[in-house]
């Protein structure tokens, strides 16, 4: 059996680990719940303006904002959403996971968002082409992102999604897809007046600019979203990851004290056992 | 004049973390490529993309000025919605 000295030594780094993880678990969940007040507020907004682009029906051709004859790359991007650093749980193992499901080197290009996502990349051999840190503050500028899409025929993103505080899933998307999947060009003679149309609206300085400004706005915004939405699922996921931790080390803790206590039990029986017998070997020798 | 009520429109003016403004308006003005415009109430369903300046609303308040750096405005329905930073 171990010596009571060493358990309690050991008992004390596990009760540190206990208030390290309630530390962590208190900031994740302040961080919840301030982050998920900002994606409410954020869902709101681009909801609205989601409706407004759905609504419009004007013949424009969604190619991000490219130049008339630039190529783009035939390669396809694909982007993931990682977390700034560790202590994030698995959400990010998932992710890569998914990742590479579907990566192909001859394929495929990669842009990273978190730095705990290219040493994820390391760890599995994948070179990344493109790095950017996950943006901390409200207002996300993406406009460097959007550069580099521009130069690609397809882009995926990997992305993490809050569901609630145990629930967490990874999600794909193809951003075209999601930009672009509604039909523009309708009939004027058979359209309703809830459509954005020529036929029930001024458009200024003209339709075909507000359109092609608008569809840009919507991926500026997509992507934002997707930033937003994986920025609240690390923090929940971290939470999880903390909470489990606390309770493992809360039970490790009073694992280590009942050792403790049985130790100390024992080395008293011991010396107890030992003082009677030498008393027991006193008497014999005082008989004598 | 009794029973009689100057007519105004819902406004809001707000980015994705910010409402810059939400309330009664009697009217907005603000500047696009084609030059400054005013919106009353009654106006015709409206898409615009505006260029930096400041976005003044007449409200019942008193007058109040967003200073903006790209928006979207919508008009429908007497109701306007400028989406900052769109």
């Amino acid at each position: 059996m171990r010596r009571p000295l060493e358990i309690k030594a050991e008992e004390a780094a596990a009760r540190s680990v206990v208030s390290l993880t309630s530390a962590l678990e208190s900031i994740s969940s302040m961080q919840i719940a301030k982050t998920k007040n900002k994606v409410l507020i954020s869902n709101q907004f681009f909801d609205e303006v989601w409706n407004i682009y759905k609504q419009i029906r004007v013949d424009v051709m969604f190619n991000y904002g490219r130049v008339v004859g630039e190529t783009p790359s035939k390669k396809e991007l694909l982007i993931l959403i990682t977390a700034k650093g560790g202590l994030s749980g698995d959400i990010d193992n998932r992710l890569i996971r998914k990742f590479m499901e579907h990566y192909d080197e001859t394929k495929n290009d990669v842009l990273v968002i978190g730095h705990h996502g290219t040493t994820k990349l390391k760890q599995s051999h994948v070179d990344y082409m493109y790095y950017f840190d996950l943006p901390e503050h409200d207002y996300i500028n993406v406009d460097p992102l959007m550069d580099i899409i521009k130069k690609y025929t397809k882009s995926r993103i990997y992305y993490q999604n809050y569901i609630s505080l145990s629930q967490q899933e990874i999600k794909d998307v193809d951003l075209s897809e999601v930009v672009s999947s509604r039909g523009r060009v309708a009939d004027l003679a058979t359209v309703s007046d809830d459509m954005v149309t020529e036929k029930t609206y001024i458009f200024e300085p003209n339709s075909y600019s507000v359109a092609a400004h608008l569809e840009n706005s919507i991926l500026r915004l997509t992507i934002s979203q997707f930033i937003y939405d994986s920025r609240l699922a690390q923090v929940a996921s971290r939470f999880k990851a903390m909470s489990a931790a606390k309770e493992r080390s809360i039970a490790n803790a009073a694992g280590l004290h009942t050792e403790y206590n049985r130790a100390k039990r024992n080395q008293v029986d011991t010396r107890l056992k030992e003082s009677m017998a030498g008393l027991k070997k006193l008497r014999a020798g005082g008989a004598e | 004049m009794a029973g009689t009520e100057t007519p105004s429109i819902d406004i809001k003016v707000y980015a994705p973390f910010k409402v810059y403004y939400e309330g009664k308006g009697y009217s907005i003005s603000a500047v696009n490529e084609m030059g400054p415009f005013d919106i009353l109430p009654h106006h015709h369903n409206f898409l615009c993309m505006l260029v930096p300046g400041n976005v003044i609303i007449e409200a019942p308040e008193g007058r109040k000025v967003i200073k903006i750096a790209h928006a979207l405005m919508h008009v429908k329905a007497d109701r306007v919605v400028v989406f900052v930073d769109v």
